[in-house]
């Protein structure tokens, strides 16, 4: 823990602000152009943000405040675990349950905060989104619980390495294929995107957890946002497709499947929470238990594998 | 009505108005018959998205609250409230003749005439409805005047609040109403 | 100085309690705390003592490294607990009974995890469950007293009846010794284990014996209730540990079915530990009374440290002792905020109460670093704890019971969460805006338990040191402690660090917050109601069927208790039955019988 692991760190949260940030604006533009519009400029999201930060603000007591500092000081210690390649920030901390339970800091700090408004449809917006939770963690935990018992590690970093030892057939997309479906569908929840962004419906719940953010809260948690979807999104391409051994190679993967996860949301509907839970509860949890159970009483996909 | 001694912006805020000028949030919060013309303006042919702008949900992370068309007094009382709860520094546009003189509805009892009296105005467009290019024409020039740093009604607002509070008494009586009805 | 004196102070300065009690129970109470703080000292000072025998009357102890682990869990609890008897004493009808009844299962339950025989240990047993069955009707409710009465009975009826046949088989009434000597085929050794742990399960309140905790947890006194979730489920998990350590269950077991490398017998048990985690975790959802969510919440831990003492292993064994601790001082520190928070508002039902916040802040903090522990959530004790119990199970490749560990971890979050924004969070109702900060007698435990929560999850290695001992005394492979790190086989934590860049962040977010311009202040009732103008805070506080969408889906379940209470029903028409068959005075029905009884013998006759 010297000075110079706490330097690469703040290095490290920085670009991976810009990285998302940059690509958020691609993605709106995507999504434009899959609606036949424009599009917004592609650093639209830092002008959003930027803004946001400048505006005076409001706030309803002490813990308004303070939950969304404890929220992005969560997430921003979370991000300095991710592993990209051999670059670690701190060595030996990015063991994958770490990175679950720190991601539960950002979603406790927002709901605090929000809550602490004293306006009910933050409540009820905090309370979906902790359902939500409950619902897309179950079959990605056993997912999880899976590749620790078959690759006999739980540090992200050294699955994504196990997997680029047979280059491209060695991913646990291929290896673990029900296993790989059922963290794609899981993104999808996480990163709070449509089917299942009940949470933030801007006209039915006057959007939720927000709706009494302005000025530099409503831009703290723009920021909280991205970094998040960086985290969630970091996890799924370091554990099921193979991590990145350079910068750009990691970059393209992360390009492809958070575009991916922005086009299925844009030609979904939206659904109900209890819908959400009953959705996952059913085939993806099924699909999570029958893939376990190939790894752990066959093997296949693992020690027989190529 | 303009203030008349202009201060300067010092670097933080011209910094403000470069950022505030390229991303503007609209209250969703459309009065009158105007509000017809806001659909075509955010959907495919008229994109207001690519010049920045974007629905949000409530006025606390709102910018700019469009009065589009004729405001009856129970509207100004709510729009008035929305108004204070927006943080600033933040602008109001008006659709339409209604809120320049009242329109086609100026003799009646239950409208007002000029918006001006009762909240600081920064942009009107002209017609009866204007059409969606009007529109983007005129949130064109909305932000040609936060970055010149000419879209100052919040400002006026704070510095002349008697005259409004004053206009808003004769013309509604009180804005958060305290009546045996509402309690 | 040593185990005798304690147990005698505690059961000598009960009888005295009661004796100042009847003359001045506020001095009776504070001779609780004094008493409790003094046994919290001195099993401190004892621990250098382990391994020393001592025996008095017909009871003999034994200083054990695990002994010592659960007294000092349960010191801790009493000692801090105590301190809000001196303001609840107006509330009891009998305060001089509650105060000796306080002290003497203190020493009940030390005495208990102390016994080197099995007469000692059913004595003091049943020394805690009958305390404990008389202090919780001098809360809420007397169904709640008879109910915890019966199913602790069953439980201790059935250890009696396996010590009884443990006595016959090997004629040794000391424990460690009378489980070595048992040489019994495999159906019988299923049958002593099964029997002995019953006590166990009805005391942790698995499933299906579950139904007495939340009616007695959230119904006993605001100041038991505590050391009821925090303290004395403990004590099922002490028999746990003897039926499965003590008892080679391992061994006994290894010619039956095995499921991922453990026998069939543990493997039901931790099933029906996994279904505790479930049902606890969802029951507590939908719970509108603060106390009996937590009740319900102790079910699911419960579950966890059942789960943690029966893998036997390396890492999850210490991480079910582990959560123990973590456990008790969080549930132990909620159920202390909610008796505060009932102190000065009257109620603990939340949807009465709301934004408590602004009038007691102090309180606030402590409830939401309880709950963050309880939540499993870095950098408290209970990540810690929940970390090692997941890497166990995940290393076994145990799925359906790491689903329910993952379910009832994530589950929390919503549980917890309910009585933060319910209670503490939300609009400040007009009837509560008087109130004041919980007295500083009461603030004192509570900041205690929090900074004690904070410092074993920044280095939890100083009360896993204890559980290596621990380990090392049972013969399991020890878990490898680094200087602050814990290193296993699949994973590596070190909680320091994890803390470190937790709080760097922070203050990276804080700059950052602390540039931008200052805010504005503004009441809670000046918020975002599309313009309509409110004047009633209570309306506007949201806190009734909180999560009415996922309670719909679970909404019709079937209930233990009816089930429990069906069952009894059908007893009683066996013995309506039976007494209208054999008991009555109608001539036909003699008539009947005889006739029955001659055909059989006269069958009889002839078959033979």
């Amino acid at each position: 823990m010297t000075l110079m692991n706490f330097f690469n760190a703040l290095i490290f949260v920085l670009f991976a602000f810009f990285m998302q940030t940059s690509i958020t604006g691609v993605n709106r533009k995507i999504m434009a152009r899959l609606q036949k519009r424009r599009g917004p400029r592609w650093y639209q999201q830092f002008l959003d943000i930027f803004k946001a930060l400048s505006k005076s603000s409001i706030s309803h007591g002490w813990v308004f405040q303070f939950g969304v500092v404890m929220a992005v000081g969560g997430i921003m210690a979370t991000v300095m675990f991710i592993p990209i390649g051999d670059f670690r920030a701190f060595p030996g901390t990015d063991n994958i349950f770490i990175i679950s339970y720190l991601l539960a800091v950002g979603m406790l700090g927002m709901a605090m905060s929000a809550a602490g408004s004293g306006n009910p449809w933050a409540s009820i917006g905090v309370g979906r989104a902790l359902t939500n939770m409950l619902a897309y963690d179950m079959p990605f935990m056993v997912v999880v619980v899976t590749m620790i018992f078959a690759f006999k590690t739980s540090s992200v970093g050294e699955i994504a390495e196990i997997q680029r030892n047979i280059g491209v057939l060695g991913w646990n997309i291929f290896r673990l294929p029900l296993g790989g479906i059922v963290g794609l569908i899981c993104l999808q929840g996480m990163l709070g995107k449509k089917p299942f962004d009940s949470f933030i419906a801007p006209a039915e719940i006057a959007s939720g957890p927000m709706v009494e953010y302005g000025g530099r809260q409503l831009g703290m948690l723009f920021i909280l946002h991205e970094l998040m979807t960086f985290i969630e999104v970091s996890l799924i391409v370091n554990l099921f497709f193979g991590g990145g051994a350079t910068l750009l190679e990691y970059f393209i993967k992360y390009f492809i499947i958070y575009t991916f996860a922005n086009l299925v949301s844009g030609i979904s509907p939206r659904f109900k929470i209890d819908q959400a839970v009953t959705f996952y509860y059913k085939a993806p949890l099924l699909a999570a238990l029958v893939q376990g159970f190939i790894v752990v009483f066959t093997g296949w996909g693992v020690t027989k594998w190529l | 009505m303009a203030i008349d001694d202009k201060v300067g912006r010092d670097a933080w805020e011209k910094l403000g108005d470069f950022f505030r000028a390229r991303s503007i949030w609209m209250m969703w919060y459309c009065t009158g018959c105007g509000a017809i013309e806001m659909p075509p303006t955010m959907t495919s042919r008229f994109d207001m998205e690519r010049l920045g702008m974007g629905p949000m949900a409530t006025p606390r992370q709102a910018d700019v609250l469009l009065i589009t068309g004729y405001l009856s007094t129970k509207t100004l009382r709510r729009v008035i409230y929305s108004y204070e709860q927006m943080q600033d520094p933040k602008y109001i546009v008006a659709f339409g003749s209604c809120a320049i003189n009242g329109g086609i509805y100026f003799d009646s009892y239950a409208t007002i005439n000029k918006l001006d009296d009762y909240l600081p105005v920064d942009l009107y467009i002209a017609g009866c409805m204007p059409r969606p290019e009007a529109i983007m024409n005129a949130f064109n020039t909305l932000q040609q005047s936060i970055r010149k740093g000419e879209a100052d009604g919040w400002k006026r607002y704070k510095k002349n609040s008697e005259f409004y509070k004053e206009n808003q008494r004769k013309a509604i009586g009180e804005v958060f109403v305290h009546d045996e009805f509402h309690e | 100085m040593n185990l005798l004196s304690i147990i005698t102070i505690l059961i000598v300065g009960g009888l005295l309690t009661y004796v100042v009690s009847r003359m001045n129970k506020i001095v009776g109470a504070y001779m609780t705390i004094i008493i409790s703080l003094a046994t919290l000292a001195m099993v401190l000072f004892i621990k250098s003592q382990v391994g020393s025998t001592y025996s008095i009357l017909y009871f003999s102890f034994k200083l054990t490294e695990v002994g010592w682990y659960f007294s000092f869990v349960l010191a801790l609890t009493y000692a801090m607990s105590a301190f809000y008897n001196v303001y609840f004493t107006d509330k009891l009808l009998y305060p001089h009974t509650y105060s000796m009844l306080y002290l003497l299962s203190l020493g009940g339950s030390i005495g208990l995890f102390f016994a080197r025989d099995f007469i000692t240990f059913f004595v003091f047993w049943e020394l805690v469950v009958w305390s404990s069955a008389f202090i919780i009707p001098l809360g809420k409710s007397r169904k709640a007293s008879y109910i915890y009465y019966v199913i602790s009975t069953m439980g201790s009826l059935a250890t009696l009846y396996a010590i009884l046949l443990i006595y016959k088989l090997t004629g040794s009434l000391v424990i460690r010794e009378a489980f070595v000597l048992l040489d019994v085929s495999l159906g019988e050794s299923i049958l002593i284990f099964g029997l002995f742990i019953l006590s166990g399960l009805t005391k942790i309140g698995i499933f299906p014996f579950h139904v007495w905790l939340p009616l007695a947890h959230g119904s006993a006194p605001h100041t038991f209730s505590p050391i009821l979730s925090g303290g004395l489920v403990k004590l099922g998990a002490y028999v746990a540990y003897i039926s499965v350590v003590i008892f080679p269950a391992y061994g006994a077991f290894s010619s039956t079915f095995m499921v991922l490398g453990i026998p069939l017998p543990i493997y039901l048990l931790m099933v029906l530990g996994a279904i505790s985690i479930v049902i606890g975790t969802l029951m507590a959802i939908r719970q509108d009374d603060a106390k009996k969510l937590l009740a319900y919440s102790s079910v699911a831990n419960g579950g966890y440290i059942l789960i943690g003492i029966l893998m036997k292993d390396q890492i999850a064994f210490a991480g079910g002792l582990l959560h123990l601790f973590a456990h008790a001082i969080a549930s132990a520190t909620a159920f202390l905020t909610i008796a505060a928070v009932a102190y000065r508002t009257g109620t603990t039902k939340m949807s009465e109460l709301g934004g408590m916040i602004h009038r007691m802040p102090i309180t606030y903090t402590v409830y939401l670093i309880s709950i963050i522990s309880m939540a499993g959530i870095p950098p408290m004790a209970g990540f810690v704890s929940k970390w090692l119990i997941l890497q166990g199970l995940a290393n076994q490749g145990l799925l359906f019971i790491s689903l329910a560990a993952f379910f009832g971890s994530i589950g929390s979050f919503l549980y917890v969460f309910r009585p933060l924004s319910a209670v503490f969070l939300g609009q400040l109702a007009p009837k509560h805006e008087n109130l004041k900060e919980a007295p500083p007698l009461m603030l004192i435990p509570m900041i205690l338990l929090t900074c004690i929560t904070l410092f074993v999850g920044i280095f939890p290695n100083t009360v896993l040191e204890s559980i290596t001992h621990i380990q090392r005394e049972a013969g399991i492979n020890m878990l490898e402690l680094q200087q602050n790190a814990i290193v296993t086989l699949n994973g590596y934590l070190n909680a320091y660090h994890v803390f470190v860049v937790f709080a760097y962040g922070f203050v990276l977010a804080l700059i950052l917050y602390l540039l931008m311009p200052n805010s504005r202040r503004v009441g809670l009732m000046d918020t975002y109601t599309s313009a309509e103008f409110i004047y009633t805070p209570e309306l506007l506080h949201y806190a009734h069927d909180f999560y009415a969408p996922f309670e719909r889906l679970y909404g019709k379940h079937p209930s233990t208790l009816k089930l429990y209470e069906r069952l009894s029903l059908k007893v009683q028409e066996l013995g309506t039955f039976v007494d209208y068959a054999f008991m009555s005075h109608r001539p036909s029905l003699t008539v009947f019988w005889i006739m029955l009884f001659m055909s059989l013998i006269a069958m009889g006759g002839v078959v033979q």
